[in-house]
């Protein structure tokens, strides 16, 4: 095809998708018949609109029954505080204590506006929205891919269900509309997600304005997700890192071992801020307070859920099961009563506090939007027609380096491992899963200086300065062997029952070496195991990491009778049988077979 | 809106539940291996991974952002192979990470819709950044995915054949939808990629380093079907 003709194509496929939204399902837009979907909507959809594949259940338990019962009483409140929103009646004391409990559902859509001030860039900006979106009709060449995502988001819930459906045509207008008004971001997929959610509570307008105030105001800065190259994501993939480096070393360890960078499970976290990684209804509660406190409430959240679930984690022995864990099976089911969450969520942001840790390093430069917004700038032909250039951004070839990097590291820390379960050739293997001596959040770093952990921080720093010689190896390595010397203790005094402590220096100087060198050695064998292994279970100390509890609230009042002092638990695990080849996330639950009183 | 498949092709896979069908008994080879998907947004990249994972189609598979992991095992002959998939996102934006995913791998899918050009084009520089950055071993197969479309086809069967000859991938069309050559795209990779025993101990450096380098997954003992 030559230029006219590629023009001309990309003309109509824009007129004809633009169209099809704009006729709806009822003015006619054509539709495949599989883009339809057929299913029996009534008795399985929630409370929030999500389709489940089962029934729910006919009958309410008396615990959801008592939890919207309050729901009712915190109505009342909040519909009080709301009329006096602004004046100094509402402290923000109350207003924390109240938002961190849950927004009413009903009144969300309220709330979410006011917290996100959606009205004065919306007054302020009078007759903006409808000119952007006059804008895309005409010039937008994210129509496609938007066009794609809008088919594919929230599919399973009641307003987006259907093809053309108005929450979809909204969807569709609001992300076109935003491609043009911020066209330094553009479309990033992701930001489905997020006006997907704005829009289950905004008319269009309003979720226009608040997609713009999550990515530009300061407070929120998403922009730095979204743009090229994803500076922000690399700044707070450090944070995280530096935090589990700090609060659980062990787990951090753990990762490492199976070669389990962060940017490999929590994308979702940082990008949508949890939606599809955790269950709905927790989702908006972790909204709530990200609405109201901002961008260090994802960290602060990243962080409890690896708290919340440490000892699953630690149980599963390799990338696949992990992955599967955070991603889908704590998407189905986070296994701990929301209530709960929060309030770990609470006490995290309180331990983040004390150590320095709950603000991230300020922003570089290159997050910040740095082209006005709703300026129009014709596109050029290659993005019109849709051709990539397949070339680089400065930003983005710095991000691919230090991808490039990272990913070494990783499988660097992954064979280190290795090396490490040839010399502890014995049935002690895996420390952290066998014999463990739990403790909440295995901090035992507490003496050390943090600023001198997280290797990616320092990867950060020179993808910043991009210059990929051999100096900027040889800081790497340094960091990397000062964190493994630093590893050394915490293995000394975190856990480690037989053996497991003579890791430590001798690897730290293998590592170093063999970095960045191309060659690594072949895997090592794994070692047989005899297939009954026999666990002792010794509790050291009262578990302040709740565990998995169904849902109810009695956490506090479970855990002494699970874990009774003096008693030693026999656990008969057949995680190592030579079974199950396939498992979809399915973790075993943790079961205590024989219990031995030494009382 | 799942379908399962009636006439999926159902190779000699491993079931689904629970334990691997193994020759009775028999100490057979077990390898694991890490593939990457790549391939233009919405081709069907995550819609091939679910069929070939979970026999499933979903016709509003979420978009991927970053990338998901799965894995899947099949047995082939004696041989029990382990992939360990990376599905990649497959927006422009997200290039920058793709090395995250397809580095260590040994093996790729590089996947176009049949239905538009524009993705066998960027299928094409796909091939081309495998060729350049990722292990010069690495065994590519080309997926023409859509197959079901046929009566919307844009790009030619043969076109893409004798591209994929030329550059020594291998070659299908499939369908995640009907099923087509979904599991046989992938068993064809296993058959290509040379099979070490992890049983055995160390190998000889050529292959066995491959091994070492993506398999992410083996090196926690009894992980596996040992
Ligand atoms: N007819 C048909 N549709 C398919 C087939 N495979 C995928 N689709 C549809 O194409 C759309 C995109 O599929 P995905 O699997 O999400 O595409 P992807 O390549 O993973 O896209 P990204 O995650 O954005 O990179 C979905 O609506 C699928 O239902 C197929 O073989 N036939
Ligand atoms: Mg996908």
């Amino acid at each position: 095809m030559n230029e006219e003709e590629l023009l001309q194509r990309a003309v109509e496929e824009r007129e004809k998708l633009f169209k099809r939204y704009e006729q709806g399902r009822d003015g006619g837009a054509e539709i495949d018949p599989w883009e339809d979907p057929g299913f029996e909507v009534y008795h399985t959809t929630d409370r929030y609109g999500f389709i489940h594949d089962q029934r729910l259940p006919t009958k309410i338990d008396i615990h959801e029954a008592k939890k919207l019962q309050i729901e009712v009483e915190r109505q009342k409140k909040w519909i009080k505080m709301l009329k006096n929103w602004g004046s100094p009646g509402v402290s923000p004391e109350k207003l924390h204590s109240r938002v961190y409990k849950g927004i009413p559902d009903s009144l969300r859509s309220i709330v979410w506006c006011k917290l996100l001030n959606v009205e004065e860039s919306k007054n302020s900006n009078a007759g903006i929205y409808t000119n952007m979106y006059q804008l895309a009709r005409q010039y937008s060449t994210d129509a496609r891919q938007i066009d794609s995502d809008v088919n594919r988001q929230f599919r399973e819930h009641l307003h987006y269900r259907e093809r053309y459906s108005i929450k979809q045509q909204q969807l569709f207008n609001v992300l076109t509309s935003y491609a043009m008004y911020n066209s330094e971001v553009g479309y990033c997929q992701g930001m489905s997600g997020l006006a997907g959610v704005l829009l289950m509570y905004m008319n269009e307008e309003d979720a226009f304005w608040a997609l713009h105030i999550l990515l530009t105001d300061p407070k929120y800065a998403m922009h730095g997700y979204y743009k090229e190259g994803f500076p922000k994501l690399t700044r707070f993939l450090a944070h995280h890192d530096k935090i589990l480096t700090k609060f659980l070393p062990k787990l951090k360890k753990h990762f490492d071992k199976n070669g389990l960078d962060a940017m490999l499970y929590s994308l979702k976290w940082f990008f949508i801020c949890f939606v599809e990684r955790v269950p709905f209804n927790l989702c908006l509660r972790v909204w709530d307070i990200y609405l109201l406190d901002g961008e260090r409430i994802i960290t602060a959240m990243a962080y409890t859920i690896l708290k919340l679930h440490k000892r699953n984690l630690l149980r599963l022995n390799d990338m696949d099961a992990i992955v599967n864990f955070i991603q889908v099976k704590l998407h189905k089911d986070f296994l701990i009563e929301d209530d709960i969450v929060i309030q770990n969520l609470e006490k995290s942001i309180e331990e983040l506090k004390r150590a320095k840790l709950y603000t991230p390093s300020p922003p570089q430069k290159d997050e910040i939007p740095s082209r006005p917004f709703g300026v129009f700038k014709k596109p050029t032909l290659d993005k019109i027609v849709g051709i990539r250039t397949d070339k680089f951004s400065e930003k983005e070839r710095q991000t691919n380096q230090l991808v490039v990097l990272t990913s070494d590291i990783a499988r660097d820390n992954a064979e280190k491992d290795e090396t490490y379960e040839c010399q502890t050739n014995d049935s002690v293997g895996h420390t952290g899963s066998k014999f463990s001596f739990e403790q909440s959040n295995d901090d035992t770093s507490s003496l050390l200086d943090c600023e001198h952990l997280g290797s990616r921080r320092s990867l950060a720093d020179t993808s910043v300065t991009s210059t990929a010689d051999l100096s900027v190896f040889s800081t790497i390595t340094r960091s990397q062997a000062h964190e493994n010397s630093l590893d050394t203790h915490s293995n000394l005094s975190d856990n480690s029952v037989g053996g497991a402590s003579s890791i430590g220096s001798g690897i730290c100087t293998t590592s170093s070496h063999r970095v960045f060198s191309a060659h690594t050695t072949p895997r090592a064998s794994s070692y047989k195991q005899s297939p009954d292994v026999l666990r002792i279970y010794v509790p050291y100390s009262p578990l302040d990491t709740p565990v998995a509890s169904p849902h109810n609230g009695d956490l506090q009042q479970s855990i002494p009778c699970l874990f009774n002092d003096n008693k030693v638990r026999i656990k008969i695990d057949n995680d190592e049988l030579p079974t199950p080849l396939i498992e979809h996330g399915q973790i075993k639950s943790f079961n205590v077979d024989t219990e031995l009183d030494l009382k | 809106m799942e379908h399962t498949e009636p006439h999926s092709t159902e190779p000699e896979m491993a079931n689904r539940q629970g334990a691997a069908q193994r020759p009775n008994g028999a100490q057979g080879k077990i390898c694991q291996f890490k593939l990457v998907l790549l391939g233009e947004s919405a081709v069907g990249k995550s819609s091939l991974v679910l069929r070939f994972v979970k026999g499933q189609f979903h016709e509003y598979q979420e978009s991927t952002i970053g990338a998901a992991f799965l894995t899947q095992t099949v047995c082939l002959d004696d041989t029990t192979v382990k992939f360990e998939i990376w599905d990649t996102a497959g927006q422009e934006r997200y290039h920058s990470l793709a090395p995250m995913y397809y580095r260590g791998a040994q093996a790729a899918i590089v996947v176009y819709d049949i239905t538009n050009q524009d993705t066998f084009g960027r299928a094409k520089t796909w091939v081309k950044e495998l060729q350049r950055q990722a292990s010069p071993t690495i065994v590519i197969a080309l997926a023409g995915n859509k197959q079901d479309l046929a009566n919307k086809r844009m790009v030619e069967y043969e076109e893409a054949q004798t591209y994929a000859e030329e550059n020594g991938l291998l070659f299908m069309e499939t369908s995640a939808k009907t099923a087509l050559n979904v599991n046989d795209i992938f068993l064809a990779i296993a058959k290509k990629l040379p099979k070490y025993d992890q049983n055995q101990g160390q190998s000889g450096q050529g292959q066995g380093r491959r091994l070492a380098e993506g398999d992410q997954g083996a090196k926690t003992p009894g992980n596996c079907c040992k």
